[in-house]
């Protein structure tokens, strides 16, 4: 069954998804620790994404965005979608920033943690989907 | 959520953020640390013994507190990463500049 949250675009909401989360989590049964940890890290870096581009792109007022959580036999899938401007992005070039680099790791250790990031413009919504196996 | 415990100790401060570093509570991190090196401190250990979860914003709070140390002739080192952060710390490299110390006493003295 799908766990659907919903939230309105800002910084705070970082706390309300990983606390849905959780939840969901626990809801799971047992679960390999690693991978409770590479999803919940992108779903962070992702959620955080877009509500920073959110607040740069023509501010949060009003804006909210949604998480769908589902679990099957082999995977784990985390979907978001926002109807903010579209994300200007090519995933294909990410890379991790420097040691010394105070920013820039968001979406190389989202797309590390994962078996599959995809981002899609989707009838005037930003869809992203994040994919781990069990 | 996050709180920041402040331990004051011989030869420098001990910082102790509990819960989740991430871009909610980051801010009051590079506060507390900007604090510290105004009222002098050099050596600023965090101890992470109590962080669950840290992601890139929490990251990029710490490479800016360790620069800020660092200008300011110090230099800030990690304790006691819990098992999630060991982790981030690996998958990004930052483990190289961020190599966490055994023990607060190893951080403070070493």
């Amino acid at each position: 069954m799908s766990h659907i949250v919903e939230v309105p675009a800002t910084i705070e909401s970082i706390d309300v998804v990983q606390a849905e989360f959780d939840t969901w989590w626990t809801s799971l049964g047992e679960q390999k620790l690693e991978t409770r940890f590479a999803l919940e890290l992108a779903v962070v870096e992702i959620a955080t994404n877009i509500v920073t581009h959110t607040e740069r792109a023509e501010g949060s007022a009003g804006r909210r965005y949604q998480l769908t959580l589902d679990a099957d036999d082999a995977t784990l899938t985390a979907v978001f979608a926002d109807n903010g401007m579209p994300a200007d992005i090519d995933l294909s070039t990410v890379t991790m920033a420097d040691p010394d680099d105070e920013g820039g790791r968001g979406l190389a250790l989202a797309i590390a943690a994962l078996d599959s990031l995809d981002y899609s413009r989707v009838n005037g919504r930003n869809i992203w989907t994040l994919v781990c196996k069990r | 959520m996050t709180s920041i415990d402040v331990r004051e100790a011989d030869g420098g401060v001990v910082l102790a953020p509990s819960g989740r570093l991430t871009v909610v509570t980051a801010p009051e991190l590079r506060t507390t640390v900007a604090e510290r090196i105004t009222a002098g401190d050099k050596i600023i250990v965090v101890d992470l013994s109590g962080t669950e979860f840290v992601d890139s914003s929490g990251l990029g709070a710490l490479v800016s507190c360790l620069k800020s140390a660092r200008q300011a002739g110090g230099d800030l080192r990690l304790v006691a990463p819990t098992e999630q952060v060991a982790m981030v710390l690996r998958m990004t490299n930052l483990d190289r500049i961020l190599q966490p110390r055994a023990s607060v006493a190893d951080a403070l003295h070493g």
